[in-house]
């Protein structure tokens, strides 16, 4: 009967205000949970340790050695890796194609995500074929999507080319992927194309749950279709555009599997991204220690994308 | 209890005596990296006929193929050595700068006492000398294809239309030109991925510079920017420039490249003998194939160029490295050799010669009569490693307009400096 609230207070109390009690007290760390909760834990932490943890160290490490990888004894070597890729054109270049990839995949998946939403939405019956229908690419892998739209852009048997031909358009015919001023916006294409499905289903997922209220008002007040548009329906979306976003700039970072497939980075470098050059720089010629720097570069963006993404939205929340 | 516990420790040590008396041999599995065309019913015969003689001679052993993903050039034998459930045996696409990648990764064994103790007199002494020249004097690759890279072509269209193969490299870019006023594409490179684009370039280097200068070049004791080397890639710029490569080839890899050639909407392919392969897989009739070097204006210089093309190495990842070794002692004896070049699916100049041997394929015949007075330097496989992806990278730079000849050369000699 002496177990009642007031107790558990008072012993909490004591607790806060007298650590040095509470060390001195004959209370073991075990009568309030402390080990179970470890062993809850601790399968967690062993994963997240050598899944996560570990790899980023050991990158941290690789970064300062001039390791060729597997068997080689590596040494440290300082700065030097992140030296020379300072003064790497190529890394510079696939940095900023980089960026430009991100840009394209926002603006060509989440863009075309929402135009799509926007075009299916009202519809009662047939939304559900058309969803599924536009949905259905994000089921085939990137590896295999960089396969088909390579073929559709062969310069000589491709869809594209020969489709315009027989449409009398030749004169729009292009080396989609050979023209350097082209590559990659034609391979982005390809990877927008296999993403824009998943960013349809979240747009989606937003316009219902703007309130039909707001239209009836709009209505009401006589507002065209634009205006609803642009002041109920963009406004309403506003939270779902900010999470497409982020999630857009992390899979555009992630960009590899269609260029790698389809371009090889080329041609001379044309579509390289940081991706492809670790890639290149790990597998290929085996210059482990450069790779893990780029691997560094490339998280630091990421986190900064986030960063800067997530104050964006916080101050826009105020 | 202790009574209890001696009987049953000395049941369970009767037990396991029994069994292996049951079996005196260990089962053993041996994985190897290929070959390429497995899937292929007719290779699949011939290497399940050959891997059934190995298994015979050594009980419990089972051979198993492992379908190659890539090779050493795009990082696919890397990543599967390093993965730690990779092949015993690799069977790749080699020459000294793909080896260079895996020797200097560690990734594998040296074979060099083997080669002491008898694999030397299994090769040409001339292929011996060049391996063990290469690491140092330490030899870690069994050569088994050796490359004679030329022009192949389609004999009914070339009788059709009148050409003929000049002896002069004037009368070769003649010779593009009739053919692409008829509107068929001359020639096709395809350098989006390893090898094809390398091989025409390689070709194009050596009618114009010369063999012997590009084995220095190719050997790091001539520069890449030597003034008969430049004029070599302005050759190649200007055979892109006069239409014979299109500049959409660019994205072109080499399956899209294959196929134009074998739909004969291309007249000509640079490749070497294993391209008969190719042919047979895509059902082009293969008496149509004709095979013949490049022209070139320097005497004795219209020959292929090549190299070691093809490997066995151990991984340093083997478990059972001397079971692999006994493999490629195996596939390294007369009855294999035999029974592969004289295969219809054999489409390879052995790394010694072979007597009484018949190819199953006339144009094999065609092909050791251009290696005969031998071959020149095939770049993709002589250059070091890290140099080969820039060679790559401008070929397609030069192709796509993106790089001078000058800057082309003047790249990938900076990045063989580096490598040397």
């Amino acid at each position: 009967m002496t177990k009642g609230p007031e107790n558990t207070l008072a012993r909490q109390n004591s607790r806060g205000a007298d650590p040095a009690r509470r060390l001195l007290s004959a209370e073991k760390p075990g009568e309030d949970g402390f080990f179970a909760a470890i062993g809850f834990l601790l399968p967690a932490l062993l994963v997240y340790g050598a899944f996560t943890l570990f790899p980023i160290f050991r990158t941290v490490w690789l970064s300062f050695t001039d390791s060729g990888g597997y068997n080689t004894a590596a040494s440290f070597v300082g700065l030097d890796n992140y030296t020379a890729l300072a003064t790497d054109p190529i890394a510079w270049r696939a940095l900023w194609q980089t960026v430009i990839w991100l840009v394209l995949h926002v603006v060509l998946a989440g863009g075309f995500g929402l135009v799509l939403a926007l075009m299916i939405g009202r519809l009662r019956n047939a939304q559900v074929l058309f969803r599924a229908g536009f949905f259905l690419p994000h089921l085939v892998s990137l590896g295999v999507v960089g396969i088909i739209w390579a073929n559709i852009y062969d310069p000589y048997f491709g869809l594209l080319n020969t489709s315009l031909d027989k449409l009398g358009l030749g004169f729009l015919q292009q080396g989609w992927l050979s023209d350097p001023t082209l590559v990659l916006f034609s391979v982005n294409l390809a990877s927008s194309w296999q993403g824009f499905g998943l960013y349809m289903l979240l747009f989606l997922a937003g316009l219902q749950n703007i309130d039909n209220s707001l239209y009836d008002a709009a209505d009401v007040d006589g507002a065209t279709e634009w205006q609803k548009l642009w002041y109920v329906t963009l406004p309403g979306l506003r939270d779902v555009m900010t999470f497409v976003m982020s999630l857009a700039l992390i899979n555009g970072l992630k960009g590899f599997a269609t260029v790698f497939v389809m371009t090889n980075g080329g041609p001379f470098y044309a579509s390289e991204l940081i991706t492809t050059y670790i890639y290149r720089l790990a597998f290929q010629a085996q210059q482990h220690g450069k790779a893990a720097v780029l691997c560094i570069v490339l998280s630091a963006i990421a986190v900064a994308i986030t960063v800067a993404f997530n104050r964006w939205r916080a101050s826009g929340d105020a | 209890m202790t009574y209890f516990k001696s009987n049953a420790s000395a049941f369970v040590a009767v037990l396991v005596a029994g069994t292996m008396l049951a079996s005196p041999t260990i089962a053993q599995t041996l994985k190897m990296w290929g070959p390429e065309n497995i899937a292929n019913p007719e290779t699949a015969e011939l290497w399940n006929e050959i891997k059934a003689g190995f298994e015979a001679n050594n009980p419990g052993v089972t051979v198993e193929f492992m379908p190659p993903t890539g090779t050493i050039s795009n990082g696919a034998v890397q990543a599967a050595i390093q993965s730690d459930a990779g092949p015993d045996v690799v069977w790749t696409n080699s020459g000294i700068g793909r080896m260079t990648v895996v020797v200097d990764a560690g990734l594998v064994q040296p074979l060099t006492e083997e080669y002491k103790s008898g694999w030397s007199e299994k090769i040409f002494p001339w292929l011996d000398a060049q391996l063990k020249g290469n690491f140092n004097g330490e030899i870690y690759e069994v050569p088994d294809g050796l490359d004679a890279l030329g022009i192949w072509y389609h004999k009914d269209m070339f009788a059709k239309n009148g050409w003929t193969f000049p002896d002069t490299y004037q009368g070769f870019l003649d010779l593009m030109q009739k053919i692409e006023e008829s509107g068929m594409q001359p020639l096709v490179a395809a350098p989006n991925n390893t090898g094809s684009a390398g091989h025409l370039f390689g070709l194009v280097l050596q009618v114009t510079a010369g063999s012997k200068v590009m084995g220095e070049v190719v050997s790091g004791n001539l520069p890449w920017t030597d003034k008969r080397v430049v004029a070599g890639f302005t050759a190649f710029r200007n055979l892109v420039e006069r239409g014979f490569i299109k500049p959409e080839m660019a994205s072109l890899n080499f399956d899209a490249g294959t196929r134009l050639f074998l739909s004969e909407r291309a007249a000509m392919f640079v490749g070497g003998p294993w391209f008969i392969a190719l042919a047979r897989g895509a059902d082009y009739p293969l008496g149509n194939l004709g095979y013949t070097t490049m022209p070139s204006d320097l005497p004795g210089e219209s020959i292929p160029t090549g190299g070691i093309g093809w490997s066995y190495m151990i991984p340093t990842s083997s478990s059972q490295p001397e079971l692999a070794r006994e493999w490629i002692d195996y596939l390294l004896s007369d009855e294999v050799m035999k029974l592969r070049a004289e295969h219809p699916t054999s489409s390879a100049i052995y790394p010694r010669e072979l007597t009484d041997v018949t190819p199953a394929t006339p144009v094999m015949l065609d092909i050791f009569k251009a290696a005969s007075d031998g071959v020149g330097y095939n770049p993709s496989v002589y250059v070091p490693g890290s140099t080969i992806d820039t060679y790559y990278q401008v070929i397609q730079g030069l192709i796509s307009g993106q790089v001078t000849p000058e800057d082309g050369a003047a790249q990938i000699e900076a990045t063989m400096h580096k490598a040397q």
